[in-house]
């Protein structure tokens, strides 16, 4: 079987159509072939000419210029509950609100800043002071101009108070400047490098001052009829069916956005979103919106597409949560012991598909600054794992059943619970009995992060662009039994793991804090409160006649601006 | 859900007391019925696949014993095929057949324990205790019972014994009605008149002369209510609130919902043992209610 | 006089089983693990706790259970159902939006039932015993057998997606941007299919219930006296038995208007079907509480007025009654 880039052993990737369309060949995080500034359209026209004598005629080509016009439709599933994401970290709200509101910088498809609504960004040499240069000439879909001082807002009442990741990032912001209208300098008491990786739309959302000063903010009407810079203009939010998105004819970024209309459907049912993809009543579903088996089936069809680039910048990883207190978890043999009994690459196949790849660390291998390759293994190995068992003193009854456990999952679909199954097994073979428990999403919560009653919980983690932002909260020993969702679940205290985190969230040099995470890696690699299983890799489900629908590595939570028809009077 | 009416007409009045010479012989009246006859036949042979699962499928139903996706009848071993983990399914619907039935027959009692208990208690004592019970019912009544067990199920965490519980719960108020219209029918009867003038106590009277001749609905009822409590659990295990830890056929449908377009075989087949199960003890109430009905003609 | 003071009473009795609910149902709700500001959090995928207090402090959750429980009470004696701050919109506004989609759907559901069910128990009752009974039963049993969620999807997969006839799922075409009688037929082929299925269900039910009552209502000695006399079958039918027969089939009726509300839970998923149902359950996974109360209000207000119908119907159609 070809086994390319995608990551999944599959005969859809032997044709050089099929793999074509998953653009993963163009995946290259290591070797930069196409300049930075390349466009997108040129790279792939280029590399489709290079496989000219194997292509079928159903190979579309690119047009040079896109074509305005065409509805989108685009499922949204779970239905937002926010429609800014300033004020929630959720992604329903993340992928709609992206496309009424622009990030300060935009990223390209290599980890590459581009220029958002910030022209131009300088960090100092020491770290603490992060210019931004605003572009001019923007106006809020009000009419209203866009100024620094929207900036300066956003940052003071909104970011530092209420945004759960931003408040972390910008706690060490004392004064922020704005000598003009179009510059914004913000000042660090201490340096904060991670904060440059959360500047696009999603991490750093900027909301008008003008509608939001003085006002209840939480509850402020324009949170659900939002107002922003962005490439399209909220049109209306038909709760429990359908949000609409009309085009922003005086966008900054001129011509764009191409489409006339973004309508999101709410489609609770996994086999109906399937159904509505299929028969073309919705042209776009990001984030894995059907069953792995489904998307399989419909990537064979003509007119739609499958994709996964776009979701580099979320480097989300699947592990399980170990609750240190309990008494045979406490053993780390025990911990290796299962660490080992699990088939990481068994578990890729069975339960996902294929899709993903196996995790050694919680650093992905896509974050190639700060992946460590070198932590310690844990192969799969049922004899070592029985033997690490009897030598934590978790010797076999007469029943065969060595001690026994519950396991949790994330409530969120499928395939955790299909993960808690597979474990199950696994776990069974080497004596170690698991009941599988399933709840809903608060009980679920509180459950491991509150009353931390629990022994083994399957969930995953967005990592972002910076281990700061969104690995190092499983390991860091503040957030313990506080009942803050998605954080140190294990109960893991390690103090020189904390002081690792304290020095990299300090410190100004940015070499300094690769090493500082590398070795964060090493030490919870051998202490493994937390047991890396899968490197996540989402899908989109794009109809094929839709271009350019990747712009960058966060376009998952990126805009629509880009996208073209084909043919948009068929839409 | 509503249950179904039975056979005979809903009015409780036509649910007399049975003859004492009628009431023998009732068993070969119901297998005299066609549809008495194969629901007797169907039951047993799902009670005794039941009981025969953990002897013809000794391994844990929830093992990954094969590939993937194996289709039914391409391997031999495996005449139902394999589900999305790896699963034996004929395994799993031998298996399910023990859990399914387990769930609603716990169901079941709880319901005509409640059912009976309370309905033979207002119906016959009446007065306040009557008019308690009356409100208990209403209120159960105002809440759609499925969603009712729905939030049972989800506040609670879903296991055998929860969801068991919550479609008990939810099911109880009309077998309560039905019965203490019954009782209250039968305390003014001649039988019970007679019992009290001879100095019997309450207990006594209720034990020996309501209960066994306000039995006949319930009886037909309980068929109908094992019925709709296995839809009922597959129904919840659909929603995503069933069980993880027991091979139930509601699980089984409702973890081949994702696949249904390419792998139709894994939910279809247990739907079709859930369809075969309801079915036959829908068949099975029917022919008891015309076996127990003092009008047909013998 | 005397009417008004049964109007009157029934009212008080109205006012007292909506409070009775209220109250229950609010101590019960509170039962369930976790609240409506925790599904937030997890849903967020990251919160600080400095955003869950403020959650928490918006959403009025912070201060203790009977402030909260006498603040609700008050907000009902105003007819003030809350507001749902997950939603960002008052409980009132939610239901009212939602209702006439769920009172097509089950309205249609129920309507096309009871017309085919009665019609089709009553062919079954005249031929009792023969060849269309035996078909006609066979059919109830199985439609009420079928799992409903197993049969809307392949109902979706069949008329969907392989014949391509109807619609997948919601209410209409958003994209589209129809309206008036253009809109009225988008409206109508998305309800097909839901009402279809449905239907199937409700209808088993009618069926069995017709035919059962019309075989024990021709077998009664007045019906058999009528026919002695030589009175035709149609009069039969319209002037005896078809009162006797209205009596069960309007309780039915009755039973299923009362579970308008919430009772398509299933249905509505599989259809994306934008109805109460499926509004309350998402509620009660958001643990939205007030939305639910307000839901389960409306559905036990509606049962105590659709039993007080249903009893003045029966006075209306069986005089012994009204002597009782």
């Amino acid at each position: 079987m070809v086994r390319d880039d995608c990551g999944r052993n599959d005969r859809r990737c032997q044709s050089p159509v099929t793999c074509l369309r998953g653009f993963n060949a163009l995946r290259v995080s290591n070797v930069s072939a196409f300049a930075f500034h390349t466009p997108s359209w040129l790279a792939r026209s280029a590399f489709a000419a290079l496989f000219a004598a194997g292509l079928s005629a159903a190979l579309p080509v690119h047009a040079a210029t896109p074509k305005s016009g065409g509805t989108l439709t685009v499922i949204a599933q779970p239905e937002p509950v926010i429609l800014t994401a300033a004020l929630s970290t959720s992604s329903p709200t993340a992928t709609f609100s992206t496309n009424v509101f622009d990030g300060l910088i935009e990223y390209d498809n290599d980890f590459n800043l581009k220029p958002g609504l910030a022209e131009k960004w300088s960090l100092s040499a020491d770290g603490k002071t992060l210019t931004l240069n605003l572009r001019h000439g923007v106006n809020w879909h009000d009419g209203k101009p866009f100024t620094a001082g929207d900036v300066k807002w956003t940052l003071e009442n909104v970011w530092k108070k209420y945004h759960p990741r931003n408040q972390a990032l910008f706690a060490n912001a004392d004064k922020v400047d704005t000598p003009d209208d179009h510059t914004v300098i913000i000042h660090f008491t201490k340096p904060s490098l991670a904060v440059l990786s959360s500047l696009n739309s999603n991490g750093a959302q900027v909301l008008p001052r003008h509608l939001y000063e003085g006002t209840d903010i939480l509850n402020n009407p324009y949170n659900n009829k939002p107002i922003g810079t962005g490439p399209f203009k909220f049109k209306e939010w038909n709760r429990g069916s359908h949000l609409v998105l009309e085009r922003n004819p005086e966008y900054w970024d001129k011509g764009k956005p191409y489409l006339d209309r973004v309508v999101y459907r709410v489609i609770p049912d996994g086999g109906a979103r399937t159904a509505a993809l299929e028969k073309g009543e919705v042209q776009y579903a990001s984030l894995s919106p059907l069953p792995a088996r489904d998307a399989q089936r419909l990537s064979q069809l003509p007119n739609i597409r499958l994709q996964t680039k776009g979701y580099e910048w979320l480097s989300p990883w699947l592990f399980l949560s170990v609750n240190v207190e309990r008494p045979h978890l406490k053993d780390v043999r025990v911990r290796q012991a299962l660490y080992h009994a699990i088939d990481r690459e068994a578990y890729r196949k069975v339960v996902w598909f294929g899709y993903g790849k196996s995790a050694i660390s919680p650093v992905v291998s896509t974050l190639t600054q700060f992946h460590d390759a070198t932590v310690p293994q844990y192969a799969f190995d049922v004899k070592k794992a029985e033997a690490l068992l009897d030598e934590a003193g978790a010797t076999r009854g007469a029943n065969g059943e060595r001690f026994r456990i519950t396991i949790d999952y994330l409530p969120y679909g499928d395939e955790f619970r299909r993960s808690a199954e597979f474990l199950k097994q696994a776990f069974k073979r080497v004596g170690v009995e698991a009941d599988v428990r399933n709840q809903d999403t608060p009980s679920y919560t509180r459950r491991i992060y509150g009353d931390r009653d629990y022994d083994i919980t399957v969930q995953w983690y967005s990592g972002f662009a910076d281990p700061q932002v969104g690995v190092t909260r499983e390991y860091q020993s503040d957030s313990i039994g506080k009942n803050i969702p998605f954080s140190n679940g294990p109960g893991y205290r390690n103090a020189e793991v904390d002081k690792l985190v304290a020095q990299a969230q300090g410190s100004g040099d940015q070499a300094e804090r690769v090493k500082l995470f590398k070795a964060l890696q090493q030490q919870v690699q051998k202490d493994l409160p937390s047991l890396p299983l899968l490197e996540l890799q989402f899908f989109t489900v794009e109809a094929s006649d839709l271009n350019d629908t990747v712009s960058g590595v966060d376009q998952v939570y990126g805009s629509f601006k880009n996208f073209w028809y084909t043919d948009p009077s068929k839409h | 859900m509503n249950a179904l009416p039975s056979a005979s007409a809903s009015d409780p009045a036509q649910h007399a007391a049975l003859p004492a010479h009628l009431a023998r012989g009732w068993f070969a009246r119901l297998i005299r019925t066609p549809s008495g006859l194969i629901g007797s036949v169907l039951t047993l042979a799902i009670l005794l696949m039941a009981a025969a699962a953990r002897w013809v499928f000794p391994e844990d139903p929830l093992a990954m014993v094969a590939e993937p996706f194996l289709r039914p009848l391409a391997d031999p071993a495996l005449p139902l095929g394999s589900d999305m983990l790896g699963r034996d399914i004929l395994a799993g619907i031998f298996h399910g057949a023990r859990a399914s039935l387990a769930i609603a027959a716990t169901a079941t009692l709880i319901a005509v324990v409640l059912g009976v208990g309370g309905g033979l208690l207002g119906g016959y004592f009446g007065g306040w205790l009557d008019r308690a019970i009356t409100r208990v019912t209403v209120f159960f009544q105002t809440v759609p019972p499925f969603l009712f067990a729905l939030a049972i199920v989800a506040i609670v965490q879903p296991s055998v014994a929860t969801i068991s519980l919550a479609i008990g719960l939810t099911s109880w108020p009309s077998l309560a009605r039905l019965v203490r219209a019954e009782s209250l029918r039968l305390r003014h009867s001649e039988m019970v008149h007679a019992s009290v003038a001879l100095g019997a106590s309450d207990l006594r009277i209720i034990w020996r002369d309501v209960l066994p001749n306000a039995m006949t609905p319930v009886l037909v009822s309980t068929s109908l209510l094992v019925a709709n409590a296995i839809l009922t659990e597959s129904a919840l295990a659909f929603l995503g609130l069933g069980d993880a830890n027991v091979a139930s056929w509601g699980n089984m449908v409702g973890a081949g919902r994702e696949v249904l377009r390419t792998d139709w075989y894994i939910a279809t087949l247990p739907g079709i043992a859930i369809l075969i199960a309801v079915l036959a003890l829908n068949l099975l109430g029917d022919g008891l209610a015309a076996a127990l009905d003092p009008h047909s003609s013998h | 006089m005397n009417r008004l003071m049964l109007a009157l009473r029934g009212a008080l009795q109205l006012i007292g089983v909506a409070l009775g609910i209220a109250t229950i149902n609010f101590f019960l709700l509170r039962l369930a693990p976790g609240d409506a500001v925790q599904v937030i959090a997890g849903e967020s995928g990251s919160a600080s706790p400095e955003y869950i207090a403020a959650l928490r402090a918006q959403f009025g959750l912070d201060q203790p259970l009977w402030v909260q429980f006498c603040k609700y009470i008050l907000k009902l004696a105003q007819f003030d159902l809350g507001y749902s701050f997950r939603q960002g919109t008052s409980v009132a506004n939610l239901i009212l939006a939602r209702l006439p989609a769920t009172l097509l759907l089950m309205g249609t559901a129920v309507a096309l039932a009871a017309l085919l069910g009665g019609l089709l128990g009553t062919l079954a009752a005249y031929r009792a015993g023969r060849w269309p009974d035996l078909l006609i039963s066979c059919l109830a049993l199985f439609c009420f057998a079928i799992p409903v969620f197993w049969i809307g999807l392949v109902f979706v997969v069949i008329f969907s997606v392989w014949l391509d006839w109807l619609p997948v799922g919601g209410m209409y075409s958003v994209s589209a941007g129809l309206s008036g009688w253009a809109l009225a037929v988008d409206i109508g082929r998305h309800l097909i299919l839901p009402a279809a299925t449905l239907a199937l269900f409700y209808m088993a039910i009618y069926t069995r219930l017709m035919r059962a009552t019309l075989i024990e209502i021709r077998r009664k000695d007045f019906v058999r006296t009528a026919v002695s006399r030589g009175v035709r079958p149609v009069r039969l039918f319209r002037v005896h038995i078809l009162r006797n027969a209205a009596l069960p089939f309007v309780t039915m009726l009755g039973v299923q208007i009362g579970s308008l509300i919430g009772g398509a839970v299933v249905v509505e998923t599989v259809f994306s079907w934008p109805g109460l149902g499926r509004l309350a359950f998402d509620a009660l996974i958001q643990r939205d509480f007030n939305v639910l109360l307000g839901i389960l209000l409306c559905s036990s207000i509606l049962v105590v007025l659709v039993n007080w119908i249903v009893d003045a119907l029966y006075r209306l159609l069986d005089p012994r009654v009204r002597t009782a």
